[in-house]
């Protein structure tokens, strides 16, 4: 036997390690709770609808592979991870610094918008304060009598 | 010199209550003639309402948007209300009002677009930092490099035409402190800068710019600014 096929061995053996069942079942309850507080923070208008599929997708993908291992073991095999959870890590950062990434647009682009919008504001209540003091002026009393 | 019709005299503000009265007194005996806007930047000590009682037109912020972006309500005014010419300066009374006439006399007979006032063409009494001076003189090099020389590009007393205000009205003007790269933004588009040696005085604050961790911050910012303006 090579050294190449040992390590196959070995890293297969990794990756079919018999899994208690916990594990499945703390990934299963999260998916659901995070699906439940997602869905409850739109019903009190906490988070609007149009955020949340995101969240949903993360609840479905972590009730599939809490469900069904060979999901990870595959993916993992693509990857050329040894354990299924360097797999998860790997997926958990990349989702991590993406979602934080599109935050950070979304922020610039709100940030632009709310100066924009303060300028605004400054500018149209100069106007009115001009206008304002010369329609609450009294008439003169040639034009009253 | 005596300044055209048609001119904005605008100072951003940030909680300068005290330090303003004489200011504006000062701009208003300097030039008579021009409209004085004060941009109130979120001020919590009623600077809006002093401004407002020596006659100036205040434009409020409903909260601090930062010192560019109070320059950019100035600028949006100017270029809503038909001015001619802005003049922009400090309201902290680092800015002598009386130079105002001096600084604007360039842009005014159509020597150039933009006049800065600048504290480094001629002796003045302004002293900076060692990180400020180490800053300035790095990003002066830089802006040699991408054509624009001018030894005092932080300075905040300038004399803008029509033109400089409307491009400054565009999204890229930063909100924090426009610095060398507004500058270089410029020139590629066609602005003529001249400098205009003028008296300074140490600001009340100290170094209003920078300090701390913002020095790094500012030549991170200046370097990104700078190459965003070189690809564009």
């Amino acid at each position: 036997m090579t050294d190449a096929e040992r390590l196959a061995d070995l890293r297969n053996l990794f990756l079919h390690a018999p899994e208690s069942g916990g594990a499945q079942g703390i990934a299963l309850l999260f998916a659901l709770a995070l699906a439940a507080v997602v869905l409850w923070l739109v019903r009190r208008r906490i988070l609007r609808a149009e955020y949340t599929p995101i969240w949903m997708a993360v609840a479905l993908a972590t009730l599939v592979v809490g469900v069904d291992l060979d999901v990870l073991r595959w993916l993992s095999r693509l990857l050329g991870a040894w354990t299924i959870s360097a797999t998860l890590f790997m997926l958990g950062e990349l989702f991590l610094v993406a979602i934080c990434l599109n935050y950070a647009v979304r922020i610039s682009q709100a940030s632009v918008h709310i100066r924009h919008l303060a300028q605004e504001v400054a500018l149209l209540r100069l106007r009115l304060e001009k206008l304002e003091p010369a329609a609450a002026r009294p008439a003169p009393e040639a034009d009253r009598a | 010199m005596a300044v055209p019709a048609g001119v904005i005299v605008g100072l951003p503000a940030y909680n300068e209550a005290a330090r303003l009265p004489a200011v504006l007194r000062a701009v208003a005996a300097a030039v008579p003639a021009a409209e004085i806007v004060v941009v109130d930047d979120g001020s919590a000590d009623g600077t809006g309402d002093v401004a407002a009682s020596h006659g100036a037109s205040v434009l409020r912020h409903p909260f601090n948007l930062g010192y560019g972006a109070a320059l950019q309500t100035l600028y949006k005014y100017a270029l809503q209300s038909g001015a001619e010419l802005v003049v922009q300066l400090d309201a902290d009374g680092q800015h002598d009002p009386a130079e105002i006439p001096r600084v604007a006399a360039p842009v005014a007979s159509g020597e150039c677009d933009l006049a800065i006032g600048s504290r480094f063409v001629a002796q003045s009494d302004y002293r900076m930092g060692p990180v400020q001076g180490l800053g300035r003189r790095l990003f002066s090099v830089l802006g040699r490099i991408a054509g624009v020389s001018v030894s005092d590009p932080t300075s905040g007393f300038q004399a803008l035409n029509r033109r400089v205000v409307a491009l400054y009205c565009e999204p890229f003007f930063p909100p924090d402190y426009p610095d060398v790269d507004v500058l270089v933004a410029a020139t590629r588009r066609g602005i003529r800068i001249r400098e205009v040696p003028v008296e300074m005085r140490e600001s009340p604050r100290g170094s209003t710019l920078h300090g701390g961790m913002r020095d790094f911050y500012y030549v991170y910012k200046m370097l990104l600014s700078l190459w965003t303006e070189s690809r564009r």
